[in-house]
């Protein structure tokens, strides 16, 4: 087998005799097959229902569970591995038939992959480390009426309640600032914005 | 906040024992800027200066304190109504020194109060860098680009003294985030603009 684009390290002996039984399936099979498999993908946190609708995949097209996982399993290999080094469709396409696809099928994952691969990026870019996130801001301002110091007032405040996320605890912070220091904040935010902008 | 009490205007003729008017001044400005708690030992400073007993110099500065503290609060900036406060019978002199002296620093004197007025914990520095994400453990390669903001913010001064806590909290904050952010720091503008043109 040559080089692959999707992984440096060998692939597992069982990953050409799971290419192999792929290739049994009609292109009706395997295009459900591939759906439930990028419905998964694009929401990882639906194990459940990945499941299922793999149980019910076999049971219609009388394949038995366990080996339908194992085929699961490594196509799998190759759309993590590419995801992590930014893979084209061709890169996707070539690595399937070095691993014993047959090209039909493989253009056809391609293909899928070409059409998701956004959304998967943008899952995986969201993964990436955060360090104390902001989450949620809310504000209230008004006016000091008095003061035990001062019987009249009349002067501005603005508070900021600012939602934190801590490692997986949310933390809260209140903040209060004056009409000086809002504007200069909001000014400062607005050269953050720019400067984020130029970079994107 | 303390209010002006009985015996007051009594002690505060104690000052006419007083060795020239920049001592009264300096009395003053102390007074007013001392809190209850620390009275007791500006007492015990301006003593001997005076030539009077411990406990009288205690009335004089605890006068002071809330002579001076009730002007700022009820904000009196004329000299007639200052000169109201004093009843009939004070030391003429001394009554026009006092005025004299309050009117000069009422100013200062109620941006101090002001500034030491009861508040959330109040922002009192930020700084923000912009960095470019280039690798994860998720995705070998990318350029996302994210905000690092540093807030930094001080606990209520009243309760710390003289030794403010400050703590640094840095915040990061996505392209998403910050453009949310700067929304509703938009319609917080506008409300206030709004309410300023009224």
């Amino acid at each position: 087998m040559g080089l692959l684009n999707f992984t440096r390290e060998p692939v597992p002996e069982a990953v050409g005799a799971d290419m192999h039984n792929l290739n049994q399936l009609s292109a009706q099979q395997f295009s459900a097959l591939t759906e439930v498999l990028f419905r998964f993908l694009t929401e990882p946190k639906e194990v459940e229902r990945f499941l299922t609708q793999l149980s019910d995949f076999a049971t219609m097209n009388k394949i038995s569970l366990g080996p339908l996982k194992n085929i699961v399993k490594s196509i799998l290999l190759v759309p993590n591995g590419a995801l992590k080094r930014n893979l084209s469709s061709e890169q996707v396409r070539a690595d399937f038939i070095a691993l014993g696809l047959s090209e039909e099928k493989a253009s056809y994952f391609a293909e899928q992959w070409k059409v998701n691969s956004p959304t998967l990026t943008r899952l995986a870019v969201g993964q990436t480390l955060m360090i104390n996130q902001l989450i949620d801001m809310e504000w209230k301002f008004g006016v000091t009426a008095g003061s035990s110091e001062l019987e009249k007032v009349g002067s501005i405040f603005l508070q900021l309640k600012l939602v934190i996320k801590k490692g997986s605890q949310l933390e809260n912070v209140y903040v209060e600032l004056t009409l000086p220091q809002f504007y200069s904040f909001l000014h400062e935010m607005e050269r953050v914005k720019t400067s984020l902008e130029s970079f994107s | 906040m303390a209010a002006l009490r009985d015996g007051d205007f009594a002690a505060l003729q104690i000052l006419l024992k007083a060795p020239s008017k920049d001592a009264v001044r300096q009395l003053c400005q102390e007074g007013f800027s001392s809190p209850p708690a620390a009275l007791g030992p500006l007492a015990q400073r301006a003593g001997p200066g005076l030539a009077v007993s411990a406990e009288e110099a205690e009335q004089l500065v605890s006068a002071l304190h809330n002579l001076t503290r009730h002007v700022v609060y009820r904000g009196l900036t004329r000299a007639e109504d200052i000169l109201c406060l004093f009843p009939e019978n004070f030391h003429q002199n001394l009554k026009n020194l006092l005025t004299k002296i309050i009117l000069e620093n009422i100013s200062a004197w109620r941006n101090e109060a002001q500034a030491s007025q009861i508040s959330l914990p109040r922002l009192v520095d930020m700084d923000w860098r912009v960095d470019i994400k280039t690798s994860s453990d998720s995705i070998v390669r990318m350029a996302v680009p994210t905000c690092l903001l540093q807030l930094k913010i001080q606990e209520d001064a009243a309760l710390c003294g003289n030794n403010p806590v400050v703590s640094a909290l840095t915040v990061e904050l996505s392209k998403e985030t910050l453009d949310t952010m700067l929304e509703g720091l938009g319609r917080i503008r506008d409300q206030l603009s709004a309410v300023a043109n009224k």
